[in-house]
Order: C-alpha cells, then sequence, then structure tokens
C-alpha cells in the first residue's frame, strides 16, 4: 500500500472491503496517508469511504438536533434511513445544538434532510425582497 | 307843356336856323368833333392798346389762376382719392395683421395649453408612478421587517417553549412525512 499512488476512490472501496468483511484497517489507513503526504486529503477520503460503505449497505449518517435524542427518535431515524436508502445497517452519530431550536437534520453521503427550525427560519429570512 | 310852350315862341322870335335856335355854333362844334376824333385816336393809339394789353394780361393771370385752381382742385381730388385709397389700404392692412396677430395669439394661447396640459399629465403621472413605485418600496419594507420580527420572535419563543415531548413529536411528524414522501 505504500508504493504507488492510490485514488481517493479505490482507497476507500478497499477499506470498506476490508471492514465490511470484519477486520479493522483504520491504523494503516492513517499509516499510509502520513507516509504518501497525503494527510490533507483525510477528510475527504473519510467521505469517500462513507459513500463506498453505503454502497454496500452501511450507513453512516451525522444527527443534529437541539436536544438529546431520544431512543425512540434514533429508531424512528434509522427505519426512516433503512427505508429510503435501502441501507442494511444504519449508525448514527448524533449531535447536539441548541441553535437549531428544534427538529433534526440528517446528512448522509451524499444527501442532507434539514427539518430543524433553525433552517425554516433561514428560508423565512432568505424570502425577504 | 310850359317848356314846349316857350320854346316855340322863341323859335318863331329867332325866325331862321335851328343851330342858332338851339344855342350851337357849328365852327365849334366841328372844333369839338375834331378835338374828340383826336382823342379817339389818342386813346386808341396809346391807351387802349395798354389797357387792353393789361386787361389781357390781368385775363390771362386769372385764366392761370383759375387753370392752377383748376389743376390744384384736380390734384387735390386725387390726392383726396389717394388718401382714400391710403386710407383704404391701411385699414386693410391693419385689418390683416389685427387678425393675423388674433390668429397667432390663439395659436400661441393654444400652443401653450397643449404644453401646459402635457406638463400638468407629465407631471400627475411621475407622481403616480412615484406613488407606486414607493407603495411597492413600502410593501416591501414592511414585509421584510414583517418576516424579520417574526422570525426573531419565533426563535425567541420557540426557545424557551419547545420541550422535549415538542421535540420529539416534531422530529417523528417530519421523518413520516419524508417517509411518505419517499414512499410516494
Amino acid at each position: 500500500m505504500a508504493g504507488a499512488k492510490l485514488s481517493r476512490r479505490k482507497i476507500a472501496a478497499y477499506f470498506a472491503d476490508e471492514v465490511t468483511s470484519g477486520r479493522d484497517i483504520t491504523k494503516q489507513l492513517a499509516a499510509y496517508l502520513v507516509e504518501s503526504k497525503r494527510v490533507r486529503e483525510a477528510d475527504l477520503v473519510v467521505r469517500d469511504i462513507e459513500a463506498a460503505l453505503a454502497d454496500r449497505g452501511i450507513l453512516l449518517t451525522d444527527v443534529a438536533s437541539s436536544r438529546e435524542l431520544a431512543v425512540e427518535t434514533k429508531q424512528a431515524i434509522t427505519a426512516f434511513l433503512k427505508q429510503t436508502t435501502g441501507a442494511k445497517d444504519v449508525h448514527i452519530r448524533s449531535h447536539v445544538d441548541p441553535y437549531l431550536l428544534g427538529g433534526v437534520r440528517i446528512d448522509t453521503p451524499g444527501a442532507r434532510l434539514d427539518t430543524t427550525l433553525r433552517h425554516r427560519l433561514n428560508q423565512l429570512t432568505a424570502s425577504k425582497i | 307843356m310850359n317848356f314846349l310852350t316857350q320854346f316855340a315862341a322863341t323859335e318863331e322870335a329867332a325866325g331862321g336856323d335851328i343851330f342858332t335856335t338851339l344855342g350851337i355854333d357849328w365852327r365849334l362844334l366841328i372844333l369839338q368833333i375834331i378835338a374828340f376824333l383826336i382823342l379817339v385816336w389818342i386813346l386808341g393809339k396809346f391807351v387802349y392798346p395798354w389797357l387792353m394789353k393789361s386787361v389781357d394780361e390781368r385775363q390771362a393771370k386769372i385764366e392761370e389762376s383759375v387753370k392752377a385752381a383748376e389743376e390744384a382742385e384736380k390734384k387735390a381730388e386725387s390726392a383726396q382719392e389717394e388718401i382714400t385709397k391710403l386710407l383704404k389700404d391701411a385699414r386693410a392692412e391693419a385689418k390683416d395683421i389685427v387678425t393675423t396677430a388674433k390668429d397667432e395669439a390663439a395659436a400661441m394661447v393654444a400652443d401653450a395649453e397643449g404644453k401646459a396640459k402635457q406638463r400638468a399629465e407629465k407631471i400627475v403621472t411621475d407622481a403616480h408612478e412615484q406613488i407606486e413605485k414607493d407603495v411597492i418600496a413600502a410593501r416591501k419594507a414592511l414585509h421584510n421587517d414583517t418576516i424579520e420580527l417574526v422570525a426573531l420572535a419565533t426563535e425567541k419563543i420557540v426557545g424557551k417553549t419547545v420541550s422535549d415531548g415538542i421535540d420529539k413529536k416534531i422530529i417523528t411528524e417530519a421523518v413520516k412525512t419524508e417517509a411518505a414522501k419517499e414512499r410516494a
């Protein structure tokens, strides 16, 4: 892995395959990025890995809300994401942001669902002439 | 009657020549006739021509004066006619000038009225447009202010009133709605 420069897409696909087969190669990936002086691409690589995992039925999603989500709410979101994306496995990374006022913002690889009150207020404010 | 009687008596008393009877001396008479003829000749030779010449000259002068007077009268009549004609022309010209002046004045008044009307209409149109712009701007400002106020008020109220239960309900309903949309 340390020889030729691999594309992010290949790295992500390889990592997703390894993870889905039960092997954790996170440290090797980090070492490769450091060695190949591609640390700056880490965020992009992570995003590509999430996309590759989503293609393999594993959905990593960021869920932001103004309050801590209840278990029932997380279950409802998980069910919703499984229904809409066809993912077999959904992993939620929840964040609390009081600035959102209410509702939830769900970020998946390549898509965003924002039902927060802050977003609606921003839409209302943006409708000024 | 007494005179005739006396004359007859004298006639008879003289007895002869009638000249003597009448007291006329025929020699003296001849002399007087000669003298008269000489006088007539002198008058005819010297006085009468001069007198006639003077009379002719005077008559000529009079005729000339008459002629001049007639000419003057003719000239006066001609001048009067010319004056009349000039007055007539002057009156006609004055009438034309007055008519032209009236027409020009009427045209100027009409033109001024037209321009004033156009200007007034333009002012009214501009005023309407400006009012319409102001109304639109005021509506926009009111709309924007209302939106900002509503957003601010909503933020203040929602921040205090939304509880965990309400938030949960909002999220659940939003997820259901999106799921229904996906199914549709």
